[in-house]
């Protein structure tokens, strides 16, 4: 079991009002599954995200990531796991817009520590893998956006992590290119990396294995395909 | 490992707003400029007053004539009291003078052939030279044999021998010196300027000077050189009691000679200088307080407009201390920039006024390697602090 989530509320409290983001969520995810998020904005598929990520924490209730209470987990801790364990992909690509692809993709393993040559060797080999083999040394601005998205996907991948979690990866690309990305999920699926993403298309969701439903921070469908 | 990292980070991100970095670094490149600017002027001071202490010989006391004094009121300068034997008493009573050089000075015409120049002539015993430290460059000084015959020998100065004679050598040639013909035997070096010129002058015997040049039997001064600095007070007791005695002043009468030391004027100059230094040293502070706030201020202003960049970074790994040390290295190296800056504009502005280039002292340089650190580290505290705590999810949805 990867992911064991045991009745989770997240509520933020904003000044005196108190808004509740999730509600009562509890959920199980095996290694190598592919599952899509939707629902309606608002619904609190990014704050779900966010929890499973370890960007923040639970107000109340348990989440399990492998054998790790990551509600028990300081801060170093909760740094150490994104840096070893997560990958993310975001909607709007969030690279280091004045270093070059292979810098960005560089970064989570300058944080593991992990010596220059190393990295570097690794960082290429990930970004061959998705494509991008003679934009390296392009800085990120002076990309595309499918290739900074490309570029988003190798730098989640190079600690090899156990969970890639992409946020609404395609919502600031064209049809086309947002295909393109979803293809290399499908990929990335196929060589056994545990994938979560969320989307508003049905048809990408209905390349996944597992479709939850979110409306009002409840989990209204969890469908499985067989 | 991490620190390298940090570095390069640094750098890369000063070079993407270069104008705002450099502007944000002219208070400590001031300050620093400032600062190493005091350090050359008093390192050349020192070298000044040390050259001058040098050739003045160490420990020495003047002795010159005073006021006489009748019943308490200052009557006229007596200038006719000081006399060789005086000198000679002097050196051969006390126990912590070891030389007392016999001086005096007075107006005279050097002539050789059709060039003549107008300076001061000084009679004085060979003991000037160890005790002045004062050696001939070219030639000899007079000897105790050439005193005691009154001879008609001379040293020229510096400044006496390029207006009589330009570039010759002057030894062996017969020059007028007030009427009288005088052989030059010796050439001294030039010590450069002072508060009158010192090379502006001709060296004859004491006995020459005062029985043909002059008619005189007393002197213009003495020098008496001391043991050693700390025997000042014993000296000044001894010279006192064996002048008081010669000029039959009773108990209540003031001396009727004036005893200077020698490094008293160059204190002088040196608190002149030590007030100006302070002067700029307080520029350099402020100077340097502005650069510190404005380091601060501008990575105040980066780590707002990174706050997504800080967010991104935190997401996929970096702990809060990774953060901080970013944001502290990035104002350390803004600091260090500055130094650069200031002490390369000192040495442009030292080389511009002085002409000459590489005078500030390498320990100096790492000072105020040390102090730019200092400054940057201290003003990006608080700034890489904010950085570091920013909330992350927060930070990664900030516009
Ligand atoms: N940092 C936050 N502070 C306050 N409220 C938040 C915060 N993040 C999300 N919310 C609220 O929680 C709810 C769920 O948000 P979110 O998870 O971003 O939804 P989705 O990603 O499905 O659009 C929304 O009502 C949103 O306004
Ligand atoms: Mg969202």
């Amino acid at each position: 079991m990867l992911i064991k989530m045991n009745n989770v509320f997240k509520t933020y409290v904003l000044g005196e009002v108190k808004v509740p983001a999730l509600h009562a969520i509890s959920l199980n995810l095996e290694d190598n599954e592919y599952v899509a998020i939707m629902g309606p904005s608002g619904s609190g598929k990014s704050t779900l995200m966010n929890i499973m990520g370890c960007l923040d924490t639970p107000t109340t209730g348990t989440y399990y990531l492998g054998r790790k209470d990551v509600s028990s987990l300081n801060d170093n801790q909760l740094s150490d796991i994104r840096n070893t364990k997560i990958g993310f992909v975001f909607q709007t690509f969030n690279l280091l817009p004045r270093s070059s692809a292979l810098r960005n993709v560089e970064l989570p393993l300058i944080y593991s520590g992990m010596p220059s040559l190393k990295r570097k060797q690794l960082a290429m080999d990930v970004l061959e893998r998705v494509g991008l083999n003679d934009r390296m040394m392009h800085k990120s601005n002076e990309l595309s956006g499918g290739e900074r998205q490309r570029v988003a996907i190798a730098r989640a991948l190079v600690n090899k992590p156990s969970l890639i979690l992409a946020d609404e990866p395609t919502g600031n690309l064209d049809s086309k290119t947002g295909e393109e990305i979803i293809e290399i999920m499908q990929r990335l699926h196929e060589h056994g990396n545990t994938i979560i993403l969320v989307t508003h298309e049905e048809y990408i969701a209905k390349q996944t294995k597992r479709i939850i439903r979110l409306r009002d921070g409840v989990i209204e469908s969890d469908e499985k395909k067989i | 490992m991490i620190i390298l990292e940090n570095i390069l980070m640094a750098l890369q991100s000063l070079k993407t707003n270069p104008l705002r970095s450099v502007l944000t670094l002219t208070g400590i490149a001031v300050g620093i400029g400032a600062v190493l600017y005091v350090v050359i002027l008093g390192n050349i001071t020192q070298q000044r007053i040390n050259d001058r202490l040098e050739s003045l010989g160490s420990n020495v006391l003047l002795i010159r004539p005073g006021y006489s004094h009748m019943r308490g009121v200052r009557t006229a300068q007596n200038v006719i009291n000081l006399k060789w034997d005086e000198a000679k008493e002097i050196k051969t009573t006390s126990d912590v003078i070891i030389a007392a050089v016999p001086r005096y000075t007075g107006q005279g015409v050097a002539e050789f052939k059709d060039q003549n120049w107008s300076t001061r002539v000084t009679g004085t015993t060979p003991e000037y030279e160890t005790v002045n430290n004062d050696h001939p460059i070219e030639g000899r000084f007079f000897s105790e044999d050439e005193l005691n015959r009154r001879a008609r020998v001379c040293l020229l100065g510096a400044t006496v021998h390029e207006k009589l004679f330009g570039n010759h050598s002057p030894i062996g040639e017969s020059i007028i010196i007030n009427s009288k013909r005088f052989t030059v035997i010796g050439l001294l070096g030039a010590k450069g300027e002072s508060w009158h010129n010192p090379d502006d002058v001709v060296f004859v015997p004491l006995t020459t000077a005062q029985e043909r040049l002059y008619g005189v039997d007393y002197l213009s001064s003495i020098l008496a050189q001391m043991r050693s600095a700390d025997d000042y007070d014993e000296s000044l007791f001894d010279i006192e009691t064996i002048l008081r005695r010669n000029h039959r002043l009773r108990s209540d009468d003031e001396n009727d000679f004036r005893v200077r030391r020698q490094d008293l004027f160059l204190s002088a100059v040196q608190e002149t200088n030590q007030e100006i230094a302070n002067f700029i040293i307080i520029i350099a502070l402020v100077s340097l307080i502005v650069g510190g706030i404005g380091i601060a201020n501008v990575m105040l202003v980066t780590v707002t407009e990174r706050t997504r960049e800080i967010g991104l970074r935190r997401a996929i790994g970096a702990k809060k201390f990774h953060i901080l040390t970013q944001f502290l290295v990035e104002a350390v190296i803004l600091g260090i920039i500055g130094g650069i800056l200031g002490t390369v504009g000192c040495m442009g502005f030292n080389y511009f006024f002085t002409g000459n280039g590489l005078s500030i002292p390498l320990n100096w340089v790492g000072y105020s390697f040390i102090i730019c650190s200092g400054i940057g580290s201290i003003a990006g505290l608080y700034p890489a602090f904010q950085a570091a705590n920013k909330n992350v999810i927060d930070a990664l949805r900030y516009e």
